[in-house]
């Protein structure tokens, strides 16, 4: 439309970069770093439980 | 991809993050082994080597120092330990296995 067009560059860039300033943060306080990294680890732990578990039933099988 | 992971090294410089990266490449590896290990229509020779790339794996994970308190790294490198102990003792029963079929040949 018109109204895109003849908005200022500048008004929409620093009006793009206080949301994204906004996003960000709102992202830290939900997923600060130290928790997705403990999460991930817990996953990695599953998965060589998992391991485990399928070398133990071929280990037994013998 | 090699690239991508040497990269993530990199730009995570902490023990826990490269113990995880380690786990997920000897995931991969182990996970390939025991597919063909598990599935007695196929020959098992081809597990042998992604037996001793998920081992090496392993090994780079657990000498990694754990620097501070981390328990779930802790407990994670404990498992390593584990497995590494388990997929050591099956090459091992493979390899043999598979060294007394040639020979019955």
């Amino acid at each position: 439309s018109t109204t895109t067009l003849t908005t200022p560059q500048n008004q929409v860039e620093s009006l793009m970069h206080e949301m994204a300033d906004e996003a960000g943060l709102d992202l830290n306080l939900e997923l600060p770093q130290g928790q997705t990294g403990s999460v991930g680890t817990s996953v990695a732990s599953a998965e060589q439980d998992e391991l485990s578990q399928r070398l133990a039933k071929l280990r037994d099988q013998m | 991809g090699g690239v991508l992971m040497s990269a993530k090294i990199n730009a995570t410089n902490s023990s826990g993050e490269l113990i995880k990266n380690y786990h997920k490449q000897a995931f991969e590896y182990i996970s390939k082994a025991l597919r063909i290990d598990e599935d007695d229509s196929v020959a098992k020779g081809e597990a042998v080597q992604w037996y001793k790339k998920g081992i090496a794996e392993l090994e780079k994970g657990i000498a990694i120092e754990i620097t501070g308190t981390d328990d779930r790294s802790k407990r994670l490198q404990d498992k390593m330990v584990t497995n590494l102990t388990m997929a050591k003792d099956r090459l091992a029963l493979l390899e043999a296995t598979l060294a007394s079929k040639s020979k019955n040949n």
